[in-house]
């Protein structure tokens, strides 16, 4: 009794899929911030295409032997294709370039039990309806713009696991044919490499089919064309620098003579050469008589289908492995573009720091909230001679203002706002400057930064920056907020307060503080030495988005002196400086939504790129992949 | 470079000489335009393909009477050297199907008494045949390598991680783009298989400009006829396509070797060779190449220059719109001060009025009341600043450097910040038509640069200022110098005097001294004065408050012509003048493109069956 050997495709293939699955959700991933990081293009590269185009779909799904005729502009590829398959699968034409997309004909049943989308990414999959398709197919809106036509196998005679495609020219003046032939081509167990005496040599040809050999396909070459038997004998040549040139060894080489009539009724010959191949490859030995297209297909399954296609499948594996060139290649570049944007970041972190010097706030408007505070703490007598004294500087202002000595209450708020919308707009073009001058200094933080610097609309930052601050309430509920738990805390830590308090607020009136506003970006450290008194600030630490009202420094005048008794002084600083803190944050705001947008939150995001836990596991399943390869 | 003279060649004739005077005076004018705004990036194109550009020119005027050098041009395997043996009579080029490439060194093939001392065939490794064959009596052909069996160094990661090949040594497209310069006319060989190549396109559409072209299918006793589809593709890269001739090249080379007839697609290939390169077809391809050569750099220029059409466009919008922001601030604000000024105004009319007006007995009041008010400081309550000063009637001071000057600019109601924000937009607006330094300032202005837009925006606005004011108070010196204004208050202010007087006198003179009664002493006289001072103060408030009438709308009027007086520009000056500048540069592409057009269209040369890229976009 013979016990059922074990399917090595299918072996391979589970063992490989259990690793490229997840290898792919990994690069995936990280490709949208490979590419923003500025790391070229996988897409473009081999690796990528072996790994997505070739290893994700035909690991876990039945196995297939994909076979693609490729070449060059009118040599006659869909003429060989045709003849392969056995009946018109892409209308021949004199005129060059005119196959735009692949067709493929399937073995009979095959559509049925595969999507053939899944097994040709990147495709949009249409069905066959006439040999004009190649030529003529146009995408529908919203349909990609790569279309594989497929058709089932006409004639039934194919043998079952073979897919067989015609592709686009891969040197031609469209330069999406290249692509498609490309995507094809990484899909491809089995090349058939359509050779002319004038383009065997050519570099793109070379390029196309070097890479077809770096990545294990089987290779079966026809020269087309051929001046038969005249040029019988230059074949050996040609072969020979094809060969020597892309690395390619053909299982079999075959030559079609050039027969106009012929081919303009959609006919060709195929001869066998077996002498131009090593050993003879799937031929028999000895030139032999031409044998019909379907033959070559045949003829190839019949001898070795399994070997064929897990040669494919490794030499795929091996692109995705090259230290250089593959994954590993791709991730290097990736770490070193995450950590040059690190320093970008803290480039930027260090030089696009703004401070705000406000103007002293009205004394009127940090006093009224503390008075407020102080009113159901103090005895009827405290109120009735604070009311006289109230009535009687109402007086002496009103006296004064009359005589021009002195602005009142209305007209000094103007003032002030005046003054401190200067210094927000004045902070505001500081800080534009010096984003400008960080993006001269760093090309990266110039590629996300310079577009919204040069297209955005600056009159529109600068009128942004003056709505918010007219709509800024003189005394926000926040802060209102703030001065009654600073002064409960003093309370708290400071029995018969109220008397330190109103000694306080007489002098602290006079200090009045300019304040100065640290606006950093998120991260950064911003935070000057006066940051102490500005300790609990937290509370009215906005943080809009990037940019952090972080601290705000009271440099205190003359005044000051006399305070420091009973920790007054940090508390009437932290008063004025809170006030001054929520004040800028219609500068922070400003610069958050119509400054930076989200260029900030970009630059973050790729500045921690370099923390992303997917290139450590993308080089585990690597590894994984190199002990079951 | 010596020019042969061939005995075929004509001498010039005077039409020619006019064209190339017209012509010249056109390259002198591009010569000028590229030469200037070297700081505006997107002029260093320009100025790189006018380098390229300018000595083909040059040469083509200078070397006018020279034989054509025509460039066999086509993908391996296509039948170039076939087809200049043909053309030769005989084997002058390694031809076959063999190996790939065949033509590596190229071949440069002269009629026998042809000097071609001045081509560089040492340079470009070429070999020199001799031929006595009619087609090449009167052109020189050059046999030249492929472009498409060399790699691309940078392909793909195949092509770089493989081992060595024999195909890195090949150059051909390296030695194919040596020579190309050197050949007036391009001789393009395709294939059905090879007329759609990329890299040949890419090639030919690189050194076509300003060279005109013969398009031949070879292969013709094989291939089907693929002419129409080549003449879409051709004529879709831009090209001109009269003619494609379609021969075969091999049958060709038999019939020349064995001298038989050539068949009718070789013939007609020479025959216009003969008829289009030749004597002095050979001056007018020079001369329409040189005019193709020329509308082709003004046309890609302009494209070039396309993009940044628009973002001029709006940095000048924008010097417009931010100008008309900071004239608005200012006239507010000297509007303002202005209005306010009332009691400046009122000491400026009065000094009129003393200057204007003696002699009488209201001058004399007003002269005394002058006089006493002078007690009181000139200049205090105006304000200070150059408004407050010029109400003030005190002389302006000059501006100041650096924080001086702005302090001084901020009693205009401008201030540093409003300026660079102006600035800053500015900034922004012209770093989109990539307009930076130094064509324009940055939006902080320097210490050094304040004095230069800060200090004349001052020294004009202050002159403006007194010109207006002084407008003003003439206006109503006017009203003064009235018929009868004056008389009319002396009459007015007399009248009583002469009341109080006669009152006085009947009182002394009748009452006193005739009637007897008690003289009525100083009481009457105390009143009287009184009375005087204050009718004399009614009627100066009177002549002052017709003098101030319809101020704030004359003040509203000086204000209205701020714009006039470009009081702002000198901070915007840098922006304004770049966007002049790179406006004038890019009007200028145009004007130059349709010069060129004009000479094209003036010159009418015939086509003939030459091809050539279009000179102007399509």
């Amino acid at each position: 009794m013979t016990r059922p050997q074990p399917d090595p495709v299918r072996g391979s293939c589970a063992a490989w899929a259990a690793i490229i699955e997840p290898l792919c959700a990994e690069v995936a991933a990280l490709q949208p911030l490979s590419f923003a990081l500025g790391v070229p293009d996988p897409a473009t590269t081999s690796w990528h295409g072996q790994l997505f185009g070739k290893l994700r779909p035909q690991l876990a799904r039945e196995p297939v032997l994909v076979v693609a005729v490729c070449g060059g502009t009118n040599t006659g590829k869909s003429l060989v294709a045709s003849g392969m398959a056995g009946f018109a699968i892409s209308r021949s034409t004199p005129e060059a370039a005119r196959t735009r997309h692949p067709v493929a004909s399937l073995p009979t049943g095959l559509s049925a039990r595969l999507d053939i989308g899944d097994l040709f990414p990147g495709f949009t999959p249409r069905r066959w309806q006439s040999d004009r398709d190649a030529i003529d197919a146009v995408a529908a809106p919203g349909e990609g713009a790569d279309i594989l036509v497929w058709v089932d196998d006409a004639l039934g005679t194919q043998p079952p696991q073979v897919v067989l495609l015609d592709t686009p020219d891969i040197d031609g003046t469209l330069q999406e044919n290249w692509h498609r032939a490309e995507l094809v081509r990484n899909a491809a167990d089995v090349i058939v490499a359509v050779l002319t005496q004038q383009k065997y040599n050519d570099a793109a040809v070379r390029d196309f089919f070097r890479a077809a050999a770096s990545a294990g396909k089987t290779t079966v070459v026809v020269f087309n064309m051929v001046d038969w038997p005249r040029q019988r004998e230059r074949i050996d040549g040609w072969l020979a620098t094809f060969r020597e040139e892309t690395g390619i060894h053909p299982v079999a080489v075959y030559a079609a003579p050039y027969d106009g009539a012929a081919a303009d009724a959609g006919r060709v010959s195929f001869h066998p050469l077996p002498a131009c191949v090593p050993g003879g490859g799937v031929l028999p030995p000895g030139d032999g008589p031409p044998v019909p297209g379907t033959r070559i297909v045949a003829g190839l399954v019949a001898t070795d289908l399994d070997r064929i296609k897990v040669a494919a499948l490794s030499g795929s594996l091996a692109v995705v492995l090259d230290r250089t060139h593959g994954v590993e290649g791709w991730l290097a570049a990736f770490v070193e573009h995450s950590r040059a944007w690190q320093e970008s970041r803290q480039r930027l972190a260090d030089a696009a720091r703004v401070e705000v010097t406000l103007p002293s706030a009205p004394r009127e408007l940090v006093w009224n909230e503390i008075w407020d505070w102080l009113e159901p703490r103090r005895s009827g007598f405290d109120l009735a001679i604070s009311r006289a004294y109230r009535w009687a500087g109402r007086g002496v202002a009103w006296t004064a203002r009359a005589a021009g000595l002195r602005r009142d209450a209305g007209e000094r708020r103007e003032d002030f706002a005046a003054e401190e919308l200067t210094a927000l707009k004045r902070a505001l073009g500081d800080f534009v400057a010096r984003l400008e001058a960080a993006c001269d200094r760093d090309e990266r933080l110039a590629g996300v930064l310079a577009p919204r610097l040069v297209s955005g609309d600056r009159a529109g930052w600068f009128a942004d920056l003056q709505r918010r601050h007219a709509a800024l309430p003189v005394v926000s509920e926040a802060y209102r907020e703030f001065v009654r738990g600073e002064l409960d805390r003093f309370a708290r830590d400071n029995p018969g307060t109220v008397r330190w308090i109103l000694a306080a607020l007489n002098a602290g009136a006079v200090a009045r503080p300019a304040i100065t506003v640290g606006l950093g970006l998120a991260g950064a450290a911003v935070v000057p030495a006066a940051a102490a008194t500005a300790g609990s600030l937290t509370t009215l630490v906005h943080t809009a988005g990037d940019v952090v009202v972080g601290t705000a420094a009271t440099l205190a005048g003359e005044g000051a002196l006399g305070l420091t008794a009973a920790g007054l002084r940090p508390l009437v600083e932290r008063l004025f400086a809170g006030w001054s803190a929520e004040r800028s944050r219609v500068l922070a705001e400003s610069i958050h939504d119509v400054v930076l947008g989200d260029a900030m939150d970009a630059i973050d995001q790729l500045a921690a790129a370099v923390t992303r836990p997917e290139p450590e596991r993308i080089r585990r399943l690597l590894a994984a992949a190199r002990e079951e390869g | 470079m010596d020019d042969p003279a061939p005995a075929s060649a004509a001498p010039p004739t005077p039409r020619v000489e006019v064209d190339f005077a017209a012509f010249d005076d056109l390259v002198a004018s591009i010569r000028r335009w590229v030469g200037v705004l070297p700081e505006w990036a997107p002029t260093r194109p320009v100025r790189a393909s006018w380098e390229a550009v300018e000595p083909r020119l040059d040469r083509a005027r200078r070397e006018l009477s020279r034989l054509l050098v025509v460039g066999v041009v086509g993908g391996t395997g296509t039948g170039k050297s076939t087809l200049v043996n043909a053309l030769a009579g005989g084997d002058v080029s390694p031809a076959g199907d063999v190996a790939r490439p065949t033509t590596v060194a190229p071949v440069v093939v002269a009629a026998p008494d042809v000097d071609i001392g001045w081509f560089p065939v040492e340079a470009i490794g070429a070999r020199v045949v001799r031929s006595a064959a009619p087609a090449v009596a009167n052109i020189v052909l050059v046999d030249c390598p492929d472009p498409d069996t060399q790699s691309f160094g940078a392909g793909s990661d195949a092509a770089r991680a493989g081992p060595t090949r024999p195909s890195d040594a090949n150059h051909n497209r390296d030695r194919l783009e040596a020579i190309l310069p050197l050949c007036d006319v391009l001789l393009l060989v395709a294939t059905a298989q090879k007329y759609r190549s990329w890299i040949v396109a890419r090639e030919v559409a690189a050194f076509a400009p300003g060279r005109p072209l013969l398009f031949v299918q070879t292969h013709a006793a094989r291939d089907h006829d693929i002419r129409a589809d080549w003449q879409r593709q051709l004529e879709g890269e831009g090209f001109v396509v009269p003619r494609i001739f379609r021969l075969d090249g091999v049958e060709a080379a038999r019939r020349a070797a064995t001298g038989l007839e050539p068949e009718e697609g070789f013939a007609a290939l020479t025959r216009a060779i003969d008829e289009e390169l030749a004597g002095r077809a050979a001056r007018r391809v020079r001369r329409t190449g040189s005019l193709d050569l020329a509308g082709w750099f003004l046309a890609e220029s302009r494209r070039a220059l396309a993009p940044f059409r628009a973002p001029v466009a709006g940095l000048a919008a924008g010097v417009a719109s931010e100008r008309d922001r900071l004239e608005g601030r200012l006239a507010a604000a000297v509007t303002a001060r202005l209005r306010a000024g009332r009691l400046a105004w009122q000491r400026l009319l009065t000094d009129e009025l003393v200057d204007r007006w003696h002699g009488g007995p209201f001058s004399l009041f007003l002269h005394s009341v002058a006089a006493l008010s002078s007690l009181w400081p000139r200049g205090r309550g105006f304000g200070g600043g150059i408004i407050g000063r010029l109400l003030a009637g005190q002389p302006i001071i000059p501006s100041t450097a650096g924080r001086g000057a702005w302090q001084q600019v901020h009693d205009l109601g401008l201030g540093e910040v409003e300026v660079e924000q102006s600035r800053a937009v500015l900034v922004g607006l012209a770093a989109r038509a990539r307009i930076q330094e130094p064509l324009v300032g940055r939006a902080h202005l320097e210490e050094t640069a304040v004095q230069a837009t800060v200090g004349t925006l001052l020294d004009r606005t202050g002159l403006w200022l007194a010109a207006g004011i002084d407008r003003l108070v003439a206006d109503r010196r006017g009203r003064l110098d009235g018929p009868g204004v004056r008389w009319f208050f002396e009459l007015a202010f007399s009248g009583l005097l002469v009341a109080v007087l006669g009152r006085a006198g009947y009182d002394f003179f009748y009452g006193h001294l005739w009637m007897g009664k008690a003289a009525s002493g100083a009481g009457f006289l105390q009143e009287a004065i009184v009375w005087l001072l204050l009718w004399g103060l009614l009627l100066r408030w009177l002549l002052l408050a017709w003098l101030r009438a319809g101020l704030d709308r004359d003040v509203d009027r000086l204000v209205a012509g701020l714009g006039e007086a470009h009081l702002i520009d000198p901070v915007l000056a840098d922006f304004a003048g770049a966007a002049e500048q790179t406006g004038r540069y890019l009007a200028d592409a145009e004007r130059l493109e349709a010069r060129c057009a004009a000479l094209t269209a003036a010159l009418d040369e015939p086509g003939g069956g030459l091809g050539r890229l279009r000179g102007t976009a399509p």
